[in-house]
């Protein structure tokens, strides 16, 4: 079963080469998706036992984040149709690309071996890169290019630190995640903490966080609406699935105050670079790359506050997912109706296509953390942990972040929305395909913020509990 | 006597590191690595005493094929337009490079002797060598304005972590050294096919990735 | 008495094996071109006919142009004391006696260059602002060899260092060596003048650096000056031989054959290395030297983590 999740996926990639049609292949993609989805479901009702000499296996944290890359990819594959209406390029590369980066994500969420999280997570960066690039314009490749550079640089580090993680164990080396988190290896001080070191920085540069952020605004700006969204929802959840198995090991090897200092070091100053680099930008999409690097700036608090902070990154990890995907699909909408996102050439949205308009606002409110979204609940859960914890100095900067996060996005999104109307470029008319692609992480939204159902708050609150020992 | 060998691999490695910071033709670049990738090919045949299994002589072969004469072939496919096969503007002249990676050198062996890690003789270099490459190539991405003398400088990066691997344990199962040789590979792959790409949109320009301001698209 | 013998011996040897190195390297570039060049011999024919000819002076020129010749081959002559031919020791030698050898080195230089410039000839400034330019690397780097050299040996007699009864042992220091040996051939092509830092066969304006100092010379004075120069190049390639071949025969003669084989084979690669390059421009000879430099850190570094 583990394999056949994976294996559907690669394999459907591999049949992108062949020559279909444009629409064929999108349909294909989304049945593809569907089947990821299925197995997905499947695995909700009785988890499967681990695969290939315990390579494979899936754990509570494991499902909730497969869960979402299987959600979102289907919410991009619905988009997708509707996008490629109006697109003259060649879907062969872009469908190849889509499918097998879900297929090394769907292998990051089930691994037990951490050098086989380090391959997955690679291929993650190398299939990501060339969705970046999909218009081959001058600005793209350039983009396209740093994040490739910054990334593989950031892996290759990881990569370091998970050879010494692997050196650190006493008689026996090792790198299964579950031998080590049942205690039957060891691992000692000096060698543990330049692994944790390394991997940290590696993995932070793959998720974006400061100082490693320096991609994000050039590859997400660049980027068309679905790639933008999937990678800010999903590829950046694979490196935060990798934060929190170290977490694991470090909760296991007694280093926890050691990665919680670690960790605020990097989420304080993802929330104190993004508001203050988002104050003068004029693109919406860039807007939304900083975005991004605060939110994984509170995940990765959420992780370093423990108990309830855990929870709360947890919860937030779905409910980011869920807005980014939103806000940026809603972009690539107005981008291709538009011909741009930038603020000097879009205005009055709302008057010239009133459903898209909409989502935008709804998405500025999502994004930014107001009720009734889910998002509200999340943010409220950290600020509450880190209060618990007795980090007041963090919770202040945290209030503060967000605040000039609305403000900012607030901002270019009002600018864009109201005002009077200039002329679109392409697509006279809202696709419908786009829309509901749209609307259902919207709904998602509205439901998770009034109620969480039961079978989502067993599984965080087990996947919370293999990360930290008091959940509240 | 093995210990010797194995020092003298990781010094030719760091020696190499700084003849391609000290190189400006691309071509130069990439065939000193084509050597450097043989030497970290060969440690696992010093390191086993010249007695391997059949695990190891499949890595030293595949790593020396795969990183010696593949990808050598593939970043000149890239560059094969290319007019102008030599460095246009580095960030910081070839004659400041070397005092910076003899610097960093330095650093390297301060970390690695700091940190007093257990397990490694201390004859050993392999850990200072290791991180030297690792800091060399690092500095020849970050100063580097063409695309292929970047992807020389990670590959580089990549070079030294294989060393370390390769030398300090053998705990690695086989497959997850091919997974990482064959990510690597990939990995060059995608960055030559990107490079080609930017050669043919800039191929009216010269070739260094020019700093605009950031449009956007759709 | 011994001492007398000794600096006799070794003056005989210096004497007679420099302008034949010279000879070796200018017949291996003629026949890797397929020529069939001069003789072996020709350098010591070409000294013979320069004794016979006049002096002639130039009127800018002072007392400064005549003393250089004098200062040059002299401070070369004594130099040429310091080596020790393998496990013979050296004439002089004296804990410290690198730092008189890389004076007097840098005396030699200092003549050399105040007498281009006592000639009021633009050309001779122009050569002899490169040679003071490059010689600021060369020494550096020469230093650090010195360094790593006296710690590994244990002592700062450049005797003991390479010409001690028990070589530097290749399978112990061997890391470090590589480094040191790369480093001093490096540095054996720029203080000598070598492509590819300079071309010792033209005698175009814009290249030359050793050459065009000596342009003025003529006679005897430049007899001297070429020969100081066929001194030089054995010095340094002296320096090199005993760290390449670690073979210590422990009797005087076989040890000398093995280093004139030695020698011989050096001139014969730099020969080599000569015909098949072409010279850098100077700029890139800057980014040379300072590669020999941080070659020479790097083993400095080496050494010391050895230490540790």
């Amino acid at each position: 079963m583990l394999f056949a999740i994976v294996a559907v996926p690669f394999f459907s990639g591999m049949l992108m080469f062949l020559p279909f049609s444009k629409p064929v292949r999108l349909w294909f993609v989304l049945g593809a998706a569907f089947a990821h989805l299925v197995f997905c479901g499947c695995f909700w009702r009785s988890m499967p036992c681990s695969e290939f000499n315990e390579f494979l296996t899936l754990d509570p944290l494991g499902l909730i984040v497969l869960s979402i890359i299987s959600g979102v990819f289907c919410l991009i594959a619905v988009y997708a149709i509707g996008y490629y209406v109006h697109e003259q390029r060649s879907n062969r590369t872009f469908c190849a690309c889509l499918l097998f980066l879900l297929a090394s994500m769907t292998l990051v969420t089930l691994c037990n071996h951490l050098g086989l999280l380090w391959v997955a997570l690679a291929s993650t960066t190398l299939f990501a890169a060339p969705l970046i690039s999909f218009h081959r314009c001058p600005e793209s490749l350039e983009a396209t290019w740093k994040y490739l550079l910054v990334c593989s640089v950031g892996v290759a580090l990881a990569l370091m630190g998970t050879f010494f993680l692997a050196f650190a164990g006493h008689e026996v080396q090792t790198l299964f995640l579950s031998d080590i988190i049942n205690g039957k290896i060891l691992l000692s001080g000096r060698w543990l903490k330049l692994a944790v070191i390394f991997m940290s920085v590696g993995y932070g540069c793959k998720m974006g966080l400061a100082p490693m952020h320096s991609w994000k605004p050039a590859a997400y700006g660049q980027a068309t609406g679905m790639v933008a969204a999937l990678m800010s929802s999903v590829v950046t959840l694979c490196s935060f699935l990798a934060f929190c198995r170290i977490g694991q090991i470090c909760a296991k090897s007694g280093l926890s105050d050691f990665y919680s200092s670690l960790l605020f070091i990097m989420g304080g100053l993802s929330l104190v670079i993004a508001p203050v680099l988002i104050l003068g930008e004029g693109g919406l999409k860039r807007v939304l790359a900083y975005s991004s690097v605060e939110n994984m700036g509170i995940l990765v608090l959420g992780l370093g506050f423990g108990g309830l902070g855990v929870f709360a990154a947890l919860f937030h990890m779905v409910n980011n997912a869920l807005s980014k995907a939103v806000m940026f699909l809603t972009a690539g909408s107005i981008a291709q109706k538009y011909g741009s996102t930038r603020v000097s050439h879009v205005r009055g949205v709302v008057h010239a296509y009133p459903v898209t308009g909409v989502f935008l606002l709804i998405g500025l409110f999502a994004g930014t953390g107001m009720f009734p979204f889910a998002t509200f609940h999340s943010e409220l859960m950290v600020i509450n942990a880190a209060i618990i914890s007795r980090h007041y100095g963090l919770a202040a900067l945290f209030v503060a972040s967000l605040s000039l996060m609305f403000i900012g996005m607030t901002r270019i999104i009002f600018e864009m929305s109201q005002g009077p109307a200039t002329a679109p470029v392409l697509a006279k008319q809202e696709n419908f395909w786009m829309n509901v692609a749209i609307a259902l992480p919207v709904l998602a939204l509205v439901i998770l913020g009034l109620w969480m159902p039961a079978p989502l708050e067993i599984m965080l609150r087990k996947a919370a509990g293999l990360l930290t020992p008091g959940v509240v | 006597m093995m210990t010797t060998w194995i020092n003298a691999s990781c010094i030719l490695v760091v020696f190499l590191a700084l003849s391609i910071l000290a190189s400006y033709r691309m071509a130069g670049m990439i065939h000193l690595f084509a050597a450097q990738s043989l030497v970290v090919g060969l440690v696992p045949l010093f390191l086993r005493q010249f007695s391997l299994s059949q695990n190891d002589l499949m890595i030293v072969a595949i790593t020396i094929v795969s990183k010696s004469f593949i990808t050598p072939n593939i970043l000149f496919w890239a560059i094969r337009h290319v007019p102008t096969r030599a460095e246009v503007k580095p960030l910081i002249g070839i004659g400041a490079s070397l005092l910076v990676s003899a610097l960093l050198i330095a650093v390297a062996f301060w970390v690695a002797a700091s940190l007093q890690l257990p397990g490694l003789s201390k004859s050993n270099l392999v850990l200072p060598c290791s991180l030297a490459a690792v800091l060399l190539g690092f500095m020849l991405l970050v100063t580097r304005t063409r695309a292929i003398s970047q992807v020389v400088g990670y590959l580089v990066m990549e070079n030294g972590i294989f060393l370390f691997a390769l030398s300090l344990f053998d705990a690695m199962p086989i497959l997850i050294e091919m997974g990482i040789l064959l990510d690597v590979f990939v990995a060059v792959f995608i960055m030559a096919i990107v490079v080609n790409h930017i050669n043919e949109e800039f191929s009216r320009q010269p070739m260094t990735l020019v700093r605009s301001k950031m449009g956007e698209n759709t | 008495m011994l001492l007398l013998k000794s600096i006799v011996l070794q003056w005989l040897y210096v004497g007679l094996m420099a302008p034949f190195l010279c000879g070796v390297i200018i017949k291996t570039k003629a026949l890797v071109v397929g020529r069939v060049g001069p003789p072996l011999f020709q350098p010591f024919y070409d000294l013979l006919k320069l004794t016979r000819k006049q002096n002639v002076y130039s009127q800018t020129t002072t007392f400064i142009f005549r003393c250089a010749p004098v200062v040059v081959l002299s401070s070369l002559l004594i130099l040429s004391l310091f080596i020790p031919l393998i496990s013979q020791p050296a004439p002089i030698r004296f804990a410290g006696d690198i730092l008189m050898f890389v004076y007097l080195l840098g005396i030699g230089r200092f003549f050399l260059i105040a007498s281009s410039f006592d000639t009021g000839f633009s050309f001779a400034g122009m050569g002899a602002s490169r040679e003071a330019f490059f010689s600021c690397f060369t020494e550096v780097a020469f230093f650090m060899n010195l360094i790593i050299l006296a710690l590994l040996a244990q002592s700062i007699s450049l005797s003991q260092m390479i010409g001690a009864s028990t070589p530097l042992s290749w399978p112990l220091f061997g890391p470090a060596l590589i480094l040191v040996v790369s480093s001093l051939f490096l540095i054996l092509l720029a203080e000598n003048g070598r492509i590819p830092v300079d071309d010792p066969a033209t005698h175009l304006e814009l290249t030359m650096i050793h050459e065009v100092m000596i342009l003025d010379y003529s006679g005897r004075d430049l007899a001297a000056m070429l020969y100081g120069a066929m001194l030089k190049f054995l010095i340094f390639a002296g320096i090199l031989v005993p760290l390449l071949v670690p073979v210590r025969l422990g009797q005087a003669f076989p040890d000398l054959l093995v280093f004139t084989a030695g020698l011989i084979a050096i001139a014969v690669l730099v020969g080599i290395i000569e015909s098949i390059m072409a010279r850098l421009r100077l700029n890139r000879v800057r980014h040379l030297l300072l590669a020999a430099f941080a070659l020479a850190f790097f083993g400095f570094i080496v050494t010391l983590w050895s230490r540790l």
